[in-house]
């Protein structure tokens, strides 16, 4: 069991390793978008592991404030939330860019641009919160109710919103992209992988994080 | 030791006559509020006037610039209500006596009569200063409500929260503005559409169902943010 | 009649950041008689005090409030506590009657009550809270404490700023609610009360 948890970051950067491989030369330029499309395999799964790492957050949050209150939740909720503003400013730049490239401006308050940046100022303000509070307790209780809060933004802003302004630059199916519609069988299998192998890399950087925070927690507390 | 419906509604009463007699004995925030208005009224219409704003211009930018003034006169005076309560340490003695809930739906019901208050008072200088017709008043009064509602909804749910953080200005306005944006595009279309004179649409019962999601929210979040 | 009622603490932990504040302290008291705890700047009875009030929440440990009629969690502890504390305040703007007036419309409990312990004090009722004393102001915090007949005291620092006379007044306050109540009383200084039913030192 240790050996195969030693050997799993490994079998991750392979898999990743192999969907760059992927994106760039098996499968096709998507039909009209040119080159530039290759750009969908990083930011969709960019995008949605934000929206993953904020919907743990909410749960770990959740789970602080109705089960026990351990620190740790609360911990993990922050950890969360960070890789969360992280993927998701990665996949606003890398939206940017594909902007500029297929319709000249990177920015164009295209609908779904405009709420994931409003999503990204919500969880800033998570942690600006977590900043200005000093008490641990307080801090914990009130960034977790700010969390859960999100619970109902978030979703709303990732899919509900964009979907009910009349006019998207968006192509359609794109975050929840179980593509009926354009996508090549090819270019589905790669963005699948991808997906699958982003959301691996999220757990485990959040796992990570949250180790080293409690190895912290423990170095502290022997401190006393 | 349940309360009971009529004894929770005295407390919530109680908490909004509080607010209400200590307001009216100091109007900071009645004051704060309509002054901030005002100017930034006088500087919208000061800039855009003399211009001479067309119709379609002016559909598109004054509903939206009404909302804003309405949105930074709350920020900069409905805050204090929570604030005031911890920086004088008044809310020790509030914890110990009162129902979360009902404490909550008294300053929000204070909240909401501020912000009503205070659209009565600068939705018709508005109107006049920019020369503005109205088609639908009634859609126009409809959105007033449902709108102010919902400032008050989410600010007072947001000022809870920073009241006992630091930097409590700056913080109120980051941390409201992303959980209002909903509410601000929604109250801004259905304004244009009643100065235009169009059917309200589906945004109307979009902006009812943020109101019930917020006070919703609010409710059961607020007895954790306000007990440790 | 019912059962008299107790306040019992074990093994209690609160810290700030890194301060350990309370490491483990207990007690108890029942109806009749005080807990006196004392113990220099800093070792923490004030944040016992508000732990056992409701107001904080400690790390680790028990605390078991029973009135009679079963023991209440720490939402029914906070509503029916008395509490006396020198950052208690009140509202300003609002004269001494108004404020007991409000607090008595929040706690459902009769102002004539509070209104007889103003009286009892020597409070004039129609002042803005703004405008007292200190030893004004600490008379307001124990009307406050006492307006609803809690069956548990908690006095931190009682008799801060008080003269003879408001320190005699409430000393009898203190004895009638000890006939059938319980209290915990704290303070830097020994205090001299009657019905001590414990002593608890808190110290670094």
């Amino acid at each position: 069991m240790e050996s195969l948890k030693k050997i799993l970051p490994w079998l991750l950067w392979l898999w990743l390793a192999l969907v760059i491989l992927g994106a760039f030369l098996y499968a096709p330029a998507a039909v009209g978008f040119k080159g530039s499309s290759r750009i969908l395999f990083f930011h969709v799964p960019m995008a949605w592991v934000s929206f993953l790492a904020f919907l743990t957050a909410g749960v770990q949050s959740l789970r602080y404030l109705y089960a026990g209150r351990e620190r740790r939740l609360d911990r993990s909720a922050a950890a969360a939330v960070e890789l969360g503003l992280a993927f998701g400013v990665l996949a606003t730049v890398t939206g940017a860019l594909w902007a500029k490239v297929m319709w000249g401006a990177y920015w164009n308050w295209d609908p779904r641009q405009t709420s994931i940046l409003v999503a990204l100022l919500f969880y800033a303000a998570y942690l600006a919160l977590r900043a200005a509070v000093e008490d641990g307790e307080t801090r914990a209780r009130l960034a977790s109710v700010y969390a859960v809060l999100g619970l109902v933004v978030a979703p709303f802003l990732y899919f509900v919103m964009p979907r009910m302004a009349e006019f998207t630059l968006h192509p359609e199916p794109v975050i929840n992209a179980a593509a009926k519609v354009d996508m090549d069988g090819k270019m589905v299998q790669v963005l699948m992988a991808s997906l699958a192998g982003f959301t691996a890399l999220f757990y485990w950087m959040h796992n990570l994080s949250c180790r080293i925070q409690d190895v912290a927690d423990r170095k502290t507390r022997s401190q006393r | 030791m349940l309360p009971d419906a009529s004894s929770w509604a005295a407390e919530a009463t109680a908490v909004f006559a509080k607010e209400w007699r200590c307001e009216l004995r100091t109007r900071y925030a009645l004051s704060t509020l309509a002054l901030f208005a005002f100017t930034t009224l006088v500087v919208v219409s000061v800039s855009l006037g003399p211009l001479g704003v067309t119709k379609s211009q002016g559909s598109a930018v004054l509903p939206v610039l009404f909302w804003i003034i309405l949105l930074f006169s709350v920020a900069a005076g409905l805050p204090r209500s929570f604030v005031q309560e911890e920086e004088s340490q008044t809310a020790t003695a509030l914890r110990l006596a009162a129902t979360p809930s009902a404490l909550f739906c008294g300053k929000l019901a204070y909240g909401l009569t501020v912000i009503f208050a205070l659209e009565a008072l600068i939705t018709p200088i508005y109107l006049a200063m920019m020369s503005l017709a109205v088609r639908s008043p009634g859609l126009l009064v409809a959105t007033l409500a449902a709108g102010g509602y919902g400032l008050a909804a989410g600010s007072t749910l947001v000022a809870a929260i920073i009241a006992q953080a630091r930097s409590k200005g700056t913080l109120f306005a980051v941390m409201a503005f992303p959980v209002l944006l909903p509410l601000l595009l929604l109250s801004i279309e259905l304004t244009r559409n009643a100065m235009g004179g169009e059917p309200a649409g589906v945004a109307l019962s979009q902006l009812l169902l943020y109101d019930a999601s917020v006070t919703i929210a609010g409710l059961m979040l607020f007895p954790t943010v306000w007990n440790p | 009649m019912p059962s008299p009622a107790t306040l019992r603490f074990e093994n209690v932990c609160r810290r700030f950041g890194r301060l350990s504040v309370l490491e483990g302290v207990s007690g108890e008291v029942a109806a009749g008689g005080a807990l006196l705890v004392t113990g220099p700047n800093g070792s923490g009875k004030s944040t016992l005090l508000r732990c056992l009030a409701g107001l904080l929440v400690p790390e680790a440990g028990t605390i078991e409030h029973d009135e009679g009629d079963g023991s209440l969690d720490i939402a029914e502890r906070r509503r029916r506590v008395g509490f006396v504390s020198p950052d208690l305040a009140f509202y300003g703007e609002l004269t001494v009657e108004e404020n007991l007036a409000f607090f008595a419309r929040l706690r459902r409990a009769e102002l004539a009550c509070g209104l007889a312990i103003l009286d009892r004090l020597g409070l004039p009722a129609d002042r803005r809270a703004a405008n007292l004393s200190s030893g004004m102001r600490q008379r307001l915090r124990w009307a406050w404490a006492l307006m609803h007949r809690p069956r548990l005291l908690l006095l931190d620092e009682p008799f801060q700023n008080l003269d003879a006379a408001g320190e005699r007044v409430t000393r009898e306050l203190l004895r009638e609610h000890l006939a059938t109540g319980l209290a915990v009383v704290a303070n830097p200084s020994p205090l001299e009360i009657d019905r001590v039913a414990g002593r608890l030192e808190l110290g670094r």
